[in-house]
Formats: C-alpha cells, sequence, structure tokens
C-alpha cells in the first residue's frame, strides 16, 4: 500500500490507515488526520524530509517518518 | 455586590483568539503566569450592567488528549477550575477540524458558546455559514465574528450574560450507540463515588476514560469504585476495539467526532472550493523546495540590515540629546556629588542604553512580523531537515529565532517541544543566539573595530556564527548526553494573514515601556553603584601632587594630559579598579584590561549594562578631549584581538541574571542547572582565547 511518503506533489489521496504511535497519532487525529480523510501534498523539501499536506483547509508539517506512517489510496478507489 | 461571571476562553490554535480580547472594548487586561508554571496567563475584566465579567484565555490547545506543557495547563484548568461559561473560539476556514475539540468540550456539558472567527474570509470567498443550523445541531448559542473588521465581538459579551441568566440546556451530541451504552453503564458505576454524583460529571468521566485520557485515570485510581470501573474499562476497550476494528478506542472517538464535525461542516458551510487562495500562490515559492531556504536566508540578512542602517539616524539623535543634557546640567548645577553622580554617572549610561532601543525595536518588529503572518512555521518547516542533522527539530526554530530578541521568552517558547531532551538541549544552546540586548554592545564594538566593513555585514556574520555554533554544541550534546530519537515533528502551518497594526504597536509600545522601565530604574542602580565604586576612595595625596604639578605648567596639552593622568591614577586606585584587578588575571589571556573585565562580569545581571559600564569607566578615564563618543575611546583603549575576544565572550558566556532565572524555573534538575551555569563561560574562554591566539600569530 501506498503511504503520504509516496505521493507526489499535488497529488491527493484518502487516509485508510495511520500507523503512528501515541502521541503523535493523537496529533495527526486532532489536525483533521483521521481515516477517510482527503489529503494533498502542497510541497516537500528537496530531500524529501519534510512534507506539506493539506487535509481539509489545513497545511500540515509532517517528517519523512511521520508521512510515511500514514497508509492512503487512490481517490479513484 | 455584583454578581460575578468567570469565563473560560479556550480554543485550537491560529484560531484569532487574542484578536478576540484585543478587540473587545472597555476591558481592562491583566497578564500574569498560571500558578506554578510559567505559561502565559491573560485575563480580562469586563463590567456590564449588574456583572463582573472575569474571561480567562487559556493557552492554545488542540485536543483534550494533551500534548504539550501549555496544553496540559488549559486541560487542567477545564478539568479542575471553577468557571460559569466556556467560550469557544473556532476558525470558520477551518471548522470541521475545529469542531472535533468542541465534541470533546461539550462531552463536559457545561454552558458553551460557539464563536466562529474570521467569517469575513469565508464570505469574501463568496460563502455563507449557517448560523441557526450549527446552533440548532450543536445545541448551543452561535456567534459569527470577524476580530479583523471588529464584527459580533460585543455580541459574545451580551451572549454570555444571557446564557448566563437561562438553564443550561439537554446535551445534543451523542456517539454511535454502541458507544452509547458503554458510557452510560460507565458512568452507573462512576456514580457509585460521592466524586461523580452529577449524571453530567460522570458522563464526561465515563467518554474521557474511553478516551483512553491518564489524568482521568488517575483521578479514579484511588477511589473504592477503581476495581469495578477498571475492570468493565478493559473489557469495554476490548469490546469495542473488536467491533469497530480499530486499534483503540481513542481512534474510535477520535472518528466518531471527526465524521459529525464533517457532516456538519457539510450540512452548514456553503462554499465552493476552491481555486487557488493567495496562501497557497504564496507558498508556491517561499516554501519552494530549492528557492525556499534562499529567500529565508534572505529575509533574516534585510532583518538585521535594517536594524543597522535605520536604527543609526535615531541612534545619532538620541546620543546627541544625552551628551548635551548631561554638559548642560554639568555647568548648570552646584558643583558637588550630586553634580558628578548624574552627569558621569547616571546620565551616560542611561544614555548608552536608550541610544539602542530603535535597533532593538526595529528587531523585535521584524521577529512579531514573521510570526503574524505565519511565515514562522514555514520557516520552521525549511529549517527542519537541516536541524534535524544537529538533533533539534523544525519547532525548535522560533524559540531559536526569539532568541535574537529575549533569551527570557525564548526559554518559555521551548514548551512547545514536548520530548524533555529536545527541549533541554534547544534551551541548553538557546544563549548562543545573541539577545536583543547584546545588539548594542556589538553595534558599538563593530563601530569601534570594523569601521571600514559594512557593519550590518558583520552583525549579521555574528549573529549567524553564534547560532552555527549553538547547532554544533546541540550536535555533541545530542551524540554525548542525549542519544535516541527526537520528537516527531508534525505542525500546523496557518494561511497567511495581514498583520495586524494595532497588536504589532501595542506589542511594540509594552517592549519600549518595559526597556525604558529597565534603563530608568535598574541600569541607572547599576550605573550609580559603578560611579561610586569607581569614584571613591580618593586619595587626596595624589590629588594635591597633581594639582600641584598642574598649577606649575603653563603648557595647556600638557595640563590636559596631567589631568587625565591623574583620573586614571584614581580609577585605578578605586573600588571598581581594586575588583578589576582582582578578578582580571582570569581574563589577562584575553587581553583585557580591568575595565573590560569589570564589564563582562557586571554583564551577568544584564546585558546593557555592559556597555553602561564602558560608557561610565571610559568617560572618566583618560581620553583626549577632542574624542567625546565611547566609539572612539574604546579604539583608543582596547586593542583589536581583545575586542574580538570580547565580542567571543558575549556571543556565549552565560546570559543575564533574568534568562538564568527563567531556566532555572523551567528545569528543576539541579545537574542540568549546574550543568547550564557553567558549561558556557568556559566555552566562551577557551574560544575566545584560541582566536585571540590565532590573532595575535596573524599579527594583529
Amino acid at each position: 500500500m501506498k503511504r503520504i511518503s509516496d505521493l507526489e506533489i499535488d497529488e491527493e489521496a484518502i487516509v485508510t490507515k495511520i500507523f503512528a504511535k501515541e502521541p503523535v497519532k493523537g496529533r495527526l487525529l486532532s489536525m483533521g488526520i483521521v481515516k477517510g480523510a482527503k489529503v494533498k501534498v502542497i510541497a516537500h523539501t528537496l530531500a524529501r524530509q519534510t512534507w506539506d499536506i493539506l487535509s481539509n483547509n489545513t497545511k500540515v508539517a509532517l517528517r519523512d517518518e511521520e508521512a510515511s506512517s500514514i497508509e492512503v489510496k487512490s481517490i479513484y478507489e | 455586590m455584583n454578581d460575578e461571571i468567570k469565563v473560560a476562553i479556550v480554543g485550537q490554535p491560529n484560531v484569532g483568539k487574542s484578536s478576540i480580547i484585543n478587540a473587545l472594548s472597555n476591558a481592562k487586561l491583566h497578564v500574569g503566569n498560571f500558578s506554578g508554571v510559567t505559561v502565559e496567563k491573560k485575563e480580562v475584566f469586563l463590567k456590564r450592567d449588574i456583572f463582573d465579567i472575569k474571561m480567562t484565555d487559556l493557552p492554545g490547545i488542540y485536543a483534550l488528549n494533551a500534548y504539550t506543557p501549555e496544553e496540559q495547563v488549559a486541560k487542567d484548568f477545564l478539568l479542575n477550575e471553577d468557571y460559569d461559561i466556556v467560550v469557544n473560539v473556532v476558525d470558520a476556514n477551518t471548522l470541521s477540524r475545529n469542531l472535533i475539540f468542541t465534541m470533546q468540550l461539550l462531552d463536559m456539558h457545561k454552558k458553551t458558546i460557539l464563536v466562529i472567527n474570521m467569517v469575513d474570509e469565508i464570505e469574501k470567498k463568496g460563502g455563507s455559514i449557517d448560523k441557526s443550523k450549527i446552533e440548532e445541531l450543536l445545541g448551543i448559542p452561535v456567534i459569527l465574528t470577524s476580530a479583523k473588521e471588529n464584527r459580533g465581538v460585543e455580541e459574545i459579551i451580551s451572549q454570555i450574560i444571557k446564557l448566563h441568566k437561562t438553564p443550561l440546556a439537554k446535551n445534543k451530541i451523542f456517539y454511535n450507540e454502541k458507544i452509547e451504552e458503554r458510557i452510560e453503564r460507565l458512568a452507573k458505576i462512576l456514580r457509585k463515588s460521592p466524586h461523580f454524583k452529577s449524571n453530567d460529571v460522570s458522563r464526561f468521566m465515563a467518554i474521557r476514560l474511553l478516551d483512553r485520557d491518564e489524568d482521568v485515570y488517575k483521578m479514579i485510581h484511588d477511589l473504592p469504585i477503581f476495581i469495578e470501573a477498571h475492570n468493565a474499562l478493559e473489557k469495554m476497550y476490548k469490546d469495542l476495539e473488536l467491533e469497530f476494528d480499530e486499534e483503540s478506542t481513542t481512534d474510535i472517538l477520535a472518528n466518531e467526532r471527526a465524521a459529525i464535525s464533517y457532516n456538519l461542516q457539510m450540512e452548514t458551510i456553503d462554499l465552493d472550493e476552491e481555486e487557488e487562495s493567495l496562501s497557497e500562490k504564496l507558498d508556491n515559492f517561499l516554501i519552494h523546495p530549492v528557492f525556499g531556504l534562499p529567500i529565508f536566508l534572505f529575509f533574516m540578512w534585510t532583518l538585521f540590515q535594517l536594524t543597522f542602517v535605520l536604527g543609526n539616524y535615531p541612534m545619532n539623535v538620541i546620543d546627541a540629546i544625552f551628551s548635551e543634557t548631561s554638559s548642560f546640567l554639568a555647568d548648570f548645577l552646584p558643583k558637588g556629588i550630586f553634580n558628578s553622580v548624574l552627569t558621569e554617572g547616571v546620565l551616560p549610561a542611561v544614555g548608552a542604553i536608550v541610544m539602542f532601543l530603535p535597533n532593538i525595536l526595529i528587531l523585535f518588529l521584524g521577529l512579531n512580523l514573521l510570526e503574524q503572518t505565519g511565515y514562522m512555521s514555514r520557516a520552521s518547516y525549511l529549517m527542519d531537515g537541516f536541524l534535524k542533522r544537529f538533533g533539534l527539530q523544525g519547532k525548535a526554530f522560533v524559540p531559536l529565532v526569539s532568541g535574537f530578541g529575549c533569551t527570557v521568552p525564548a526559554y518559555m517558547a521551548a514548551r512547545t517541544l514536548k520530548n524533555p531532551k529536545d527541549r533541554i538541549i534547544t534551551m541548553l544552546v538557546l544563549g548562543f543566539m545573541s539577545c536583543g540586548a547584546r545588539l548594542p554592545i556589538y553595534v558599538l564594538l563593530v563601530s569601534a573595530f570594523f569601521a571600514n566593513h559594512n557593519p550590518g555585514n558583520m552583525l549579521f556574520f555574528i549573529y549567524i556564527g553564534g547560532a552555527f555554533l549553538g547547532l554544533i554544541v546541540a550536535k555533541i550534546l545530542r551524540t554525548v548526553l542525549f542519544r535516541g530519537e527526537p520528537e516527531p515533528f508534525v505542525m500546523e502551518m496557518p494561511p497567511y494573514r495581514f498583520p495586524s497594526f494595532k497588536a504589532l504597536a501595542m506589542d511594540l509600545w509594552i517592549k519600549t515601556k518595559m526597556f525604558l522601565k529597565k534603563a530608568g530604574t535598574f541600569i541607572a542602580i547599576a550605573a550609580m553603584a559603578i560611579w561610586f565604586l569607581s569614584s571613591y576612595p580618593v586619595d587626596n595625596k595624589l590629588v594635591q601632587n597633581y594639582h600641584a604639578k598642574i598649577e606649575q605648567t603653563t603648557n595647556i596639552s600638557k595640563k590636559q594630559n596631567l589631568e587625565n593622568e591623574l583620573k586614571a591614577k584614581l580609577l585605578e586606585d578605586s573600588y571598581l579598579g581594586s575588583v578589576g584587578k582582582f578578578i582580571q588575571p582570569v581574563f589577562a589571556p584575553l587581553g583585557f584590561d580591568w575595565r573590560l573585565s569589570i564589564a563582562v562580569v557586571t554583564g551577568l545581571s544584564a546585558k546593557e549594562v555592559v556597555v553602561s559600564t564602558l560608557g561610565t569607566l571610559y568617560a572618566m578615564s583618560g581620553a583626549d578631549e577632542t574624542s567625546k563618543g565611547l566609539v572612539s575611546k574604546m579604539r583608543q583603549n582596547v586593542d583589536f584581538k581583545a575586542a574580538v575576544a570580547l565580542i567571543i565572550i558575549i556571543m556565549i558566556y552565560s546570559p543575564c541574571l533574568a534568562a538564568m532565572g527563567t531556566f532555572y524555573a523551567e528545569v528543576p534538575q539541579w545537574a542540568w542547572r549546574t550543568f547550564y551555569t557553567i558549561y558556557p563561560n568556559v566555552v566562551a574562554w577557551l574560544l575566545a582565547f584560541g582566536v585571540y591566539k590565532v590573532l595575535a600569530l596573524m599579527g594583529y
């Protein structure tokens, strides 16, 4: 399955599972990154180390570790 | 006796809570700390009709599953303090995410008002919000506001009074029936304990327990019902997780709340998404993978250039005013101790400080602008990859940059770092970020010793050099003392907003007031003390000898030289001179004379004092009369190597007492306090010594 860290800039996807452990998970949930939420990659740094994700009108910055802990599926599935 | 209404203002970060508070008219604002911690507590007092309204502005909190120390403060207040009404401020632009937290608040079933702020931004996009529908669905009053346009803010007050008079409405938020059934069963067990007699409290506690809230779990831990509640809870966790196919009941509740919030937003906000907003267009190049970092560095460089170049004009004016005033008063007032204290001690010292107010204000204005516009979080995003290499994380960037303003709030800003290791490392290296109070010393030394270089560039180099050194130290600390993974990085990036001039002006005004107060009291007293210590004891024999010699000569310049010689001798024999000579051996390898040694030591009380001390000491010493300014006196008395060594010492050694006190308040472990107190001074001395020696080898 794809992770957020596999997406390209401007690509959209639906969150299917969050593997991050608490308390990171709780923070993601309170930012609106929950199962079923639509996310879009706005930007990432040159080395793909930090990610800027748009979800429900909120932009969230994530590190590679957190971005790869969020499983997503294509919006067309 | 008026009727008192206690209100808790709560909301997620970046929803414009403080601009709402600023927009309230006839309000008295009181800024203090929450008891026992250094989180800022803002209280607002208002009088309306017969009511005294006391509003407490809680720190921004994303969810009741507290994550940062600030959130813990807000949560503790909500759970344990006594208040009548909750005002929940949310951002219209991110309503559904904000409502997830509102659901948690509504679980408490207290009188609650939902304030939907920034509605103007929705309207500008051609959207609208169905206020009565939200009221109907949530069962609480809703107010649409725009703090920016001053809309709806007064309505909050009248609604508070109205709600205070009406009885608590029925709860309208219910979860999936499988969850509700468990809540009811658990609440029943809790009600057996006298602590949770009321239906509302027991329901709320039951929900918190199902949400795996450790604070609430601790609350029931010592109660007689604990075993029964615990056993029931364990079974519920297991059953619910199986029924919903989720890892944890926390996730189940989060999903529930997210779904309710999302539907609520869908039903009540009418808005066609979504052409690319201005914010996104800006981000296209401000956080561009390639150009983002250079743009950021350019902003910082510009800020330091402005600080120096713009600040220079008012600086000269202030300097002139103070020196003119002192020479006028010296002639005007009767000769004597009072005259000397004032015109030789206090005025030059205070003048030497106030002179730098413009520089400091420009720097603070710049940092505030970065914060208010939302650019600061972009900077964190850009810097995270880089900071990670030094064992820090992107969020540490905010305290680190605040450190350029003042180390005290920077230590407090480090609270946003959840992981204690990350926090202590960041705090230990914060002193390397040169604070605003150190700026005057740099400006003085740069003007005196690097006059033929671009002073703005030199300043930029000093600041960046200090920061870089701090990062290297952070890396060393991370590898030697703190092993392990740094804190994860999850940070909201709020949309760009136009800064509020009122807020900027308010902040600068407060800074100016505090600065002048410090200059007028603390620094004036320190200057007075230094003046007395440097004027006494007087060796009358020496004075007579010199006076006789002066009488004998007719040559004017020779007279002048003798007078200066006398002043220098008297100063050397004074109390301050003795102290300086006592500590001078420590600084001798760096080429410091006793005056510089004293200045460095007095700088521990406050960094501004370094310049004022130098001002006093060199004003009295024998510099030739054509050079009035401190700059040229420094140039005559201090050699280049020692000046560079002094810059290095100032860059690294312990910050002021206020900052050290803040560190002690934030870090309870004595081991870290001791380490913090000693290591910067050792590093500073060693580095200054090394550079001094290298410069000497290079023939300076």
